[in-house]
């Protein structure tokens, strides 16, 4: 199992939503998240005041799925958060040892 | 039918259920009949007391010596399904061997039901000495109750404890009431209408229900509700809201207790519903069953806080009244000032000349002085004084918006909303009364969000103070804000709702046009940046654009970017976080600097751009030895503008060369990339030829500014890279010099050596992609002077010779040029005259020449 982490442009969420539940994804966590990569923070002046961003406000998809599925998970996410421009994010994917459901005990591929 | 009847005028006794253990039985039974609220309550009460007894009297002899008291909520006989059972055994100290055999026989079977038994065991001094300690157990000892024992001792227990607590201490029990409440409030909050209030300890709950009776009861002596009302501190009225709310509270904690099975005084989200149900509320098109239920909670809480504290306020002065006795003074006809707050002078002023109401509020608006809780009633008592004609009156409206122009309009809605004024006021706000939202954004009903909005704009008025300045009328703003949400409680699309509505209003307000056309864009618009930051692309520079257009002035957005903060923040803790705040910032920078690039900014760069080429003169004099003499005037602002100073002199130093010179070559190796300098007397193809030959030596142009002074010297300042990572030293610098003389001088087949070293290029089959991502524009309106064409290819080795040739094959000049790369595209600006040095207007040939550069960047 993989966990797939994205950290994508707000604005493209639901898109990315959308694309997942496509291919049959229905289960992510999502968050609220700054951070910077090569889109810097930048300085705005404006009246005088300086409007100082240093983190860029993104959002974290985190997804568990069976090994098999990843990489179409994977691209799917890529294209649907993809304006081509700089700070469309980043995927992580990370090995999975364990998924255990609270409610059932289900263990493994049963309970993602 | 018949059966039903017959059950109900059969009343069960608590003598009907054998044993502790059908405690459950029996409030089951109790329920099924009918009993409810207080009723019940009691009954819960009188059986558990039944039982005690019992347990007393068979273990107990002798009457004398233990008492078994009831004290808090049991005292009062009031027990809910899992209220605390609070029991005190008092001894007297002479019987002490028998003490552990009546606590085993009275505690045990309670213990055993699983009920909470909050239990002391004392003598008489024990207790007088505990309660001086715990406040709570001196509250509690206000409701003791003798279940079974020995009436003399509990007696004097009583007149001890009145003895020492009560007698001359009402001022002592007062502060530490205060200071409970205040304590209470600080830690479940000052509002009864949050999202799941505690019908115990919230505002309007349990608690200062009992606070009101005790304070009573201490202080003057008054043992219920009802005498409060014979001692003129409540009015008939009062008390019949106040016993309504009070019992509809019991009603709901009965219920609450059966519903979670177990102690639990707070109406949690996931009991909201099932609540409204068994209350019999049912959903409808518009509002949700739960929605009406809670509706109902926040009215009667709010109905208790409002009654507590104008109680405790009345309190206050009562004890605190020996202590400043100022003169009062006047500050209009009918309204003084006394002990630091507002007074109606006579309340039936308000009754005869309704003009007063807004006039109260006013003058504590203007002053900061809260009004005085029995002007306060006043108000209440006489709402159907609040006509029609009222509500029309201009004079009246001028006071409502000069309140909201006030530093701090907060507090004085608040109390408009509190006596129930505004919405007398303002019926369009009568939906929204403690309108409940059932989802977990909203925590306050729509009437206190809209007060909480007013409060966060006052806050923002400091906070954002630069932005703040932009607004040039706040009472529109505030208005927004007290609006927003007035289309509530219809069903969809409140915002547009809320603006019709809002404008209706205004106009009755007597605002003008364009303000009511502000008023109408801020509340149909309230919730457009909050999406927008969220859902589109801050990149999007057209969507901007029509955003800009959308909102129209610098002004407009300033409103609407605060009353969307205040309207956020008003909502809840979870929708305002750092993370919103900083999208719908970047939103509102970039939609404010295109509105006002137009007006202001436009102005302001050309000014910038004067006065940074003045100082380049003057730096570049400073620079020149004296007997040196510069026309300044051969020189552009943009030329000077584009380097600094001390290259202008190098340039200047140079040119004195060109006579003996046809061509002046140098390069220099920076950091990243190589700069070459090349001044020539300017002639047609010149750039075509500079680049041809950077292409035969390798070279990338990553960037050129390109000039042409007025005595017609070009100066081609290029920044280049080698393609095959040829390094600076192995550059053959002198060849290339070579050549570039001859090109230039047309002495070169700069066509025929190209085509042979790109020959290898042309295999590639890459046609359509770089069809596809090829363009060429020519616009006349970008610069006065000049028609400038811009080229977007992708980038590779002799495009520039391509393009400049293709031009210089047209006849075009080219004055100016900047050459720039983004990642792998080439994005070229040229400007240009034609032939005849005119712009390039001739649709025909346009389009020609459009048609010659694209076969120039695509054809390889």
């Amino acid at each position: 199992m993989k966990k797939i982490e994205a950290i994508i442009k707000p604005f493209k969420l639901d898109d990315v939503k959308e694309a997942l539940n496509g291919i049959g994804i229905k289960g992510m966590t999502i968050s609220e998240v700054k951070g910077y990569g090569r889109q810097k923070g930048h300085k705005e002046i404006y009246r005088g005041a300086e409007y100082i961003v240093d983190f860029i406000p993104k959002v974290k998809m985190e997804i568990i799925v069976d090994s098999s599925q990843a990489d179409d998970v994977i691209e799917t996410i890529r294209q649907a958060a993809n304006t081509g421009k700089i700070g469309d994010g980043k995927i992580f994917v990370l090995p999975v040892e364990e998924v255990i459901r609270v409610r059932t005990g289900e263990k493994g591929e049963e309970a993602i | 039918m018949q059966g039903l009847s017959e059950m109900a005028q059969t009343t069960l006794e608590p003598q009907d259920f054998t044993g502790l253990q059908a405690r459950r039985q029996a409030l089951d039974a109790y329920w099924q009949q009918g009993v409810s609220g207080y009723a019940l309550v009691r009954k819960h009460s009188e059986f558990i007391d039944h039982h005690l007894a019992g347990s007393f009297a068979k273990i107990v002899s002798a009457e004398d010596g233990f008492a078994l008291v009831a004290v808090g909520g049991y005292g009062r006989q009031e027990l809910y399904p899992f209220s605390d059972i609070d029991l005190m055994l008092l001894y007297d100290p002479a019987r002490k061997n028998e003490l552990n055999r009546v606590v085993e026989a009275i505690l045990y079977p309670l213990w055993d039901t699983g009920l909470e038994v909050g239990h002391a065991v004392r003598t008489l001094d024990e207790c007088i000495s505990h309660a001086a300690e715990d406040f709570f157990f001196r509250v509690a000892m206000l409701d003791a109750r003798l279940i079974a024992g020995s009436v003399p001792l509990f007696n004097k227990l009583t007149e001890r404890y009145r003895t020492v607590y009560i007698e001359g201490k009402r001022q002592e029990f007062l502060d530490d009431m205060l200071d409970q409440r205040t304590k209470r409030e600080t830690q479940y909050g000052r509002h009864t209408y949050l999202l799941e209030p505690h019908i115990k300890e919230s505002c309007g709950g349990f608690r200062d229900i009992q606070s009101m009776v005790w304070t009573a009861q201490v202080v003057f002596g008054l043992k219920d509700l009802a005498s409060l009302q014979e001692a003129g501190l409540l009015s008939r009225e009062e008390l019949v809201r106040f016993e309504e709310a009070q019992d509809y509270l019991v009603r709901i904690r009965n219920r609450l207790h059966y519903v979670s099975g177990r102690k639990n005084d707070q109406l949690y989200f996931e009991h909201q519903q099932e609540m409204a149900q068994a209350f019999g509320f049912s959903n409808q098109k518009e509002i949700l069953a739960v929605e009406h239920f809670m509706r109902d909670v926040y009215a009667h809480m709010q109905a208790i806080t409002v009654t507590t504290d104008l109680f405790f306020e009345h309190v206050e002065e009562v004890l605190g009244s020996e202590e400043i006795l100022e003169s009062a003074k006047a500050i209009e006809p009918g309204i003084e000032v006394r002990q630091g707050k507002i007074h109606l002078i006579n309340t039936e002023l308000l009754q005869n000349n309704p003009k007063f109401f807004m006039r109260l509020f006013y003058q504590s608006a203007r002053t900061g002085i809260p009004l005085h809780f029995r002007t306060r009633k006043a108000i209440t008592a006489n709402l159907d004084k609040v006509d029609h004609k009222l509500c029309n009156s201009r004079r009246n409206a001028k006071l409502f918006l000069a309140i909201l122009e006030t530093p701090k309009p907060f507090r004085i809605l608040e109390d408009m909303l509190d006596t129930g004024f505004l919405t007398s006021y303002i019926p369009e706000l009568a939906k929204v009364k403690s309108l409940a939202q059932h989802d977990v954004y909203h925590v306050f009903t729509v009437d206190r969000h809209l007060i909480q909005t007013i409060k966060e704009l006052e806050k923002l008025k400091k906070e954002e103070s630069n932005i703040y300045a932009a607004v040039s009328s706040p009472h529109i703003l505030f208005l927004a804000g007290l609006l927003h949400d007035v289309g509530k409680g219809y069903g969809h699309d409140h915002a547009d709702r809320g603006a019709d509505m809002a404008r209706n209003l205004g106009a009755r307000l007597g605002l003008e046009a364009g303000e009511l056309e502000t008023l109408d864009f801020l509340i149909r618009n309230h919730l457009f940046l909050s999406h927008t930051a969220l859902r589109r692309d801050l990149e999007d520079e057209e969507f901007l654009m029509r955003c800009a257009t959308r909102i129209h002035s610098p002004e407009l957005l300033a409103m609407l970017y605060l009353l969307t903060i205040a309207d956020a923040r008003a909502t809840g803790p979870t929708v305002w976080n750092d993370w919103k705040a900083a999208l719908l910032l970047e939103l509102y920078l970039k939609i404010v600097l295109l509105l006002e690039r137009k007006d202001l900014s436009e102005h302001e760069q050309t000014r910038s751009a004067e006065l940074g080429a003045r100082w380049i003169r003057e730096k570049v004099s400073e620079l020149i030895p004296e007997n040196d003499k510069i026309d300044f005037d051969l020189f552009s602002d943009d030329y000077l503008l584009s380097f600094p100073p001390e290259v202008i002199v190098e340039h200047i130093k140079q040119a004195k060369n060109l006579g003996k010179q046809d061509v002046l070559f140098s390069h220099e190796k920076n950091k990243e990339s190589w700069s070459i300098l090349v001044m020539t007397r300017d002639r047609s193809g010149l750039l075509a030829r500079i680049f041809g030959v950077l292409a035969l030596h390798n070279l990338n142009v990553l960037a050129a500014k390109i000039f042409t002074w007025a005595d017609g010297t070009a100066v081609d300042a290029i920044e280049v890279s080698s393609a095959i990572l040829e390094s600076y030293d192995g550059q053959n610098w002198e060849a290339m010099e070579k050549e570039l003389h001859l090109a230039i001088q047309q002495r070169l087949g700069l066509e025929f050596r190209l085509s042979r070293k790109l020959a290898p290029l042309r295999n590639k089959p890459k046609g359509v992609q770089q069809r596809l991502a090829a363009k060429v524009k020519i616009d006349n309106k970008a610069s006065e002077l000049y028609s400038v064409i811009e080229v977007f290819s992708e980038d590779r080795i002799g495009i520039l010779y391509d393009i400049t040739k293709t031009l210089s094959d047209f006849g075009i000049s080219i004055y100016r040029a900047r050459i720039g790369s983004k990642a792998d595209q080439v994005v070229d600006v040229f400007y240009v005259l034609d032939y005849d040095g005119k712009k390039i207007e001739d649709p025909d040939f346009k389009k020609e020449l459009q048609q010659g550069l694209l076969y120039a960047v695509t054809n390889i």
